[in-house]
């Protein structure tokens, strides 16, 4: 800004340092956009499974996660990620590579996905259902098509009872006839049940321990060294798929993210019902009609301090007021037949979107403000001039020119709610929540339900989980994702006040 | 504000006057309602916390909330201690190192940015460090307590070394930039040196890592946390204030960039010319002229940064280990105040003297930030009156 580039002839070493501090702030954001984006992406993809022969004649199949430098040795060591907890009662193994004699990647190596223990790695040998045994690569085929129809018969089960089972079982206190419905659909899911259950894999871990698993145990099944790449791609996809569209297993350390992101975006859209309307409100009370004078001015400031008081300070008004106060007093007058168990007065989706509605209120004051400020006054006189009333006036000509800036404020809340985590903690987020806040039960929006949420879900996930190591990945991605959503919805708010101050110009007014 | 012309007595009109005199009515209202929830936050607050100290029978002493220990533990057989010196340490010392690791970059962007930079890539740059900002909380503490502290706890003499070798290697690159040909000078301007710098700082971070193990076994007799332990007598905790430091200092500096930056680059620019003009270099203009023109900004950008990291809850209760030491040793844990109450709060009994207690937390934290956040604000406010004095833009 001051003058053309002139030679920093003997400014010294702080001009430097000055720069490298710059640096040094892009280079930690890009790492760890990196770090997510790699880690999270990672995940899906079907990595090669390699077999290692060690020294000793020992063999393990595993993938590679890293490699450290030895604690107190010389050399170096390598974690492989060996799965087979039934067998081996951990799912982590480190070598020292030195030790190892061999390396090798079979195309023959499976893996398999599992309900129960985690993943399996090692040999197909056999597959048998209702007294038939195929062996060798008929196995393998067999396998395939039988896990494609296994997919389609839980599909169909879970369809059952999520559709007419659960509503049924509801219905059932007002409603007696249900009940021969409700038989009828339970015998379908018994067979079904039936036809699920019965097939037996015969596997071998690589070191020729053998095991029998239940088939209907198994989720998916692939031989990744076996894999061209666009079947990799194409797994990956799928992965992706499954990681947006299922619900979490295995005590949320495997599975998807689907109840937390429907949790997330629900909480955030009743929180942007609430705080539009209010937080437009409030801007054009003190920028259009409150007089301005000192008080006004003092109020201003109030509500820009606002947005730096700590969001757990929030939480707790929100837990003390929302939760304990209001929710305390609507379950004494009309859900009285329910104490002591509480139904809003316990964290819920509606009191958690007023907390966070309260937080990001100053965010859409301040930006709304900004945008009537931009609003030249001889907009404002020539209305009223050509007979407008007031109202008219800020309908009709300042909030239509307003509208961009409204939008910002109320994208920037929504980002900045969607990151928010602490308030949640305390008024009504939940590691896992069994029922999802929509279903097709009256009144279809359950406010007080407790609900998933994302950021929340990172938390618990990567410090409550039983084996961190194993879970890491998909916080990884859960993390990525969360990522991605606030950066789009902060470059959308950034690209509308470009586009805003290219329209209006600077501020001109104050 | 302009007030409407009185319409003429219609029926129309009065109907249009009816119902403009409604609006008003109505968005006075809401916006007086809507201001009035907002600031009955620390009323609320303060009304939940008095019967702590009103109440006859169980009202706490100033010497029961000062003593050195926190344990509201309903173990049986345990009385609970409140003392919240412990907190308020904790809280202190976190955003003490983080403010010590994040003031320094920031306001060396903000210089490097406001001072050097075309205005055109400032522009660019303004938004990258916002997203920066937008990064959630959740994530940065992440990957705080579960990739960098036990990176860290492996690679402590790696992070001594990275320290040890950014600056002097930043160095070494101002030195080798001024002995280039001009040509490559130019394609290499200093005012893209933000950028440019960022692969030159990378390799640095890389060659430091792989040399740190030599490092390490030449000073320190190959174990750096051995002998820190017997010559300083600092132990060490894997999820320490060191690491907090570093993930919250990441957290708060696009915020301390931000308004530093605004508040240097709104100085008047005859200013720093004058001092050029006659003979200063930029550095000198810089150093001598601009900064103490902006001093009041860059310490309200440094305040509010404070705010923050006081109130910084997730990054705290996620690379702290939330255990209520009073050290100064960045090596250690601690636990503050923020994260007590999200830790603690959902299981204290409502009405109960811990929850009060908890709230009386909250309540500090809110007039903590409010204070300085509005202190901040009006030093803010005196230096854009002194930007207008000095005749330049404001």
């Amino acid at each position: 800004m001051i003058g053309r580039a002139r030679l920093p002839r003997g400014e010294g070493v702080w001009p430097w340092l000055a720069a490298g501090s710059l640096a040094l702030s892009l280079l930690m954001l890009a790492g760890l956009l990196f770090l997510l984006a790699v880690r999270g992406m990672g995940h899906f993809w079907p990595s090669p499974l390699t077999l290692v022969t060690l020294e000793d004649g020992r063999l393990l199949a595993g993938q590679a996660v890293r490699e450290e430098r030895q604690p107190n040795a010389a050399g170096r060591e390598r974690l492989y990620l060996t799965g087979n907890r039934d067998l081996d009662g951990a799912i982590w193994r480190w070598v020292a590579v030195d030790e190892i004699a061999e390396e090798s990647r079979p195309r023959d190596l499976v893996v398999l996905e599992r309900t129960r223990w985690g993943s399996f790695q090692g040999r197909l040998l056999a597959l048998e259902e209702r007294g038939e045994r195929v062996e060798g690569e008929a196995a393998w085929a067999a396998l395939q098509a039988r896990l494609q129809e296994l997919a389609a018969l839980r599909a169909e089960r879970d369809r059952l009872r999520d559709e007419i089972v659960v509503p049924l079982v509801r219905r059932m206190e007002r409603e007696p006839l249900a009940e021969a419905e409700l038989a009828r659909a339970s015998a379908r899911i018994r067979e079904l049940q039936a036809r699920i259950a019965g097939g037996r894999l015969l596997l071998e871990s690589v070191d020729g321990r053998r095991l029998e698993q239940p088939l209907e145990q198994v989720l998916r099944a692939w031989r990744p060294n076996a894999m061209s790449p666009p079947a990799k791609v194409a797994a990956w996809g799928g992965g992706v798929w499954r990681f947006l569209a299922e619900g979490p297993r295995a005590a949320n350390s495997a599975g998807g993210v689907w109840p937390a992101i429907f949790g997330t975006v629900l909480m955030v859209l009743l929180m942007s019902v609430v705080v539009t309307p209010f937080g437009v409100l409030a801007a054009i009370y003190l920028n259009e009609i409150a007089h301005q004078g000192r008080l006004t001015h003092l109020v201003r400031i109030a509500v820009r301090n606002l947005a730096g008081v700590p969001s757990i300070v929030y939480g707790v008004f929100g837990l003390g007021v929302f939760v304990y106060g209001i929710g305390g007093s609507l379950d004494e007058w009309f859900f009285a037949d329910q104490l002591p168990s509480p139904t809003f007065g316990t964290g819920g989706l509606l009191w958690a979107s007023l907390t966070l509605a309260l937080l990001t209120l100053p965010v859409v004051i301040v930006a709304t403000e900004e945008g009537l400020a931009r609003v030249p006054d001889h907009q404002r006189e020539g209305a009223l001039a050509l007979g407008a009333t007031r109202v008219e006036m800020l309908t009709r000509v300042v909030l239509p020119m307003t509208a961009p800036a409204m939008l910002t404020g109320v994208i920037l809340a929504v980002a900045r709610a969607a990151g928010e985590v602490a308030p949640l903690m305390l008024v009504g987020v939940a590691k896992l929540a069994p029922q999802v806040p929509v279903d097709g039960d009256f009144p279809f929006l359950h406010l007080e339900r407790k609900f998933m949420h994302l950021g929340y879900h990172i938390y618990d996930v990567a410090f409550h989980g039983s084996d961190v190591q194993a879970a890491l990945p998909l916080v990884y991605a859960t993390a990525l994702l969360l990522v991605l959503v606030i950066l789009v919805l902060n470059l959308t708010a950034i690209f509308l006040r470009h586009h805003l101050r290219a329209r209006h110009g600077a501020l001109p007014r104050r | 504000m302009i007030d409407p012309l009185p319409p003429r007595d219609l029926p129309r009109h009065q109907w249009r006057r009816l119902r403009d005199r409604l609006a008003t009515l109505l968005i006075t209202a809401g916006g007086i309602g809507v201001v009035v929830t907002v600031m009955a936050i620390g009323v609320f607050l303060a009304l939940e916390v008095a019967p702590l100290f009103l109440e006859a029978g169980r009202s706490l002493g100033w010497r029961e909330l000062w003593q050195p220990r926190w344990q509201p533990g309903t173990l049986p057989g345990e009385s609970p201690l409140f003392g919240l010196q412990p907190l308020a340490w904790g809280t202190l010392k976190a955003a003490f190192w983080a403010l010590l690791f994040a003031v320094p970059l920031a306001l060396g962007a903000a210089v490097h940015s406001a001072l050097f930079m075309p205005p055109r890539l400032r522009s660019r740059l303004k938004p990258t460090l916002e997203l920066m900002e937008a990064m959630p909380g959740v994530v940065v503490g992440f990957v705080a307590g579960l990739v960098l502290a036990p990176w860290l706890d492996r690679h402590l003499a790696g992070a001594l070394a990275l320290l040890i070798c950014l600056p002097v290697g930043l160095l070494l690159a101002g030195l080798a930039w001024r002995r280039l040909p001009a040509a490559w000078r130019h394609r290499l301007p200093h005012g893209w040196a933000g950028l440019w710098l960022m692969p030159w700082l990378a390799l640095l971070v890389v060659s430091a890592l792989w040399l740190s193990p030599w490092l390490e076994a030449l000073l320190f007799g190959g174990d750096l946390r051995g002998w820190l332990e017997a010559h300083a007598g600092l132990g060490y905790a894997s999820r320490n204030a060191l690491i907090v430091g570093l993930a919250m200092g990441f957290a708060v500096i696009p915020g301390i960039y931000a308004l530093a930056e605004d508040a240097l680059s709104g100085v008047p620019a005859n200013l720093g010319e004058g001092a050029q003009a006659l003979g200063a270099t930029r550095w000198q203009s810089l150093w001598k002229v601009v900064l103490p023109a902006a001093a009041p900004g860059v310490l309200s950008a440094v305040m509010i940064g404070a705010g923050r990291a006081v109130g910084e809850t997730m990054i705290v209760l996620m690379a702290s280990g939330n255990t209520g030491l009073m050290t100064l040793s960045p090596l250690e844990g601690m636990r503050s105040m923020a994260a007590s109450i999200a830790i603690e709060l959902p299981e204290a009994v409502p009405g109960g003297i811990h929850y009060r207690l908890l709230f009386l937390v909250a309540l500090v934290l809110f007039v903590f930030t409010f204070l300085v956040n509005t202190l901040a604000e009006l030093v803010h406010a005196r230096l854009r009156s002194r930007y207008r004095r000095l005749g330049g833009r404001s």
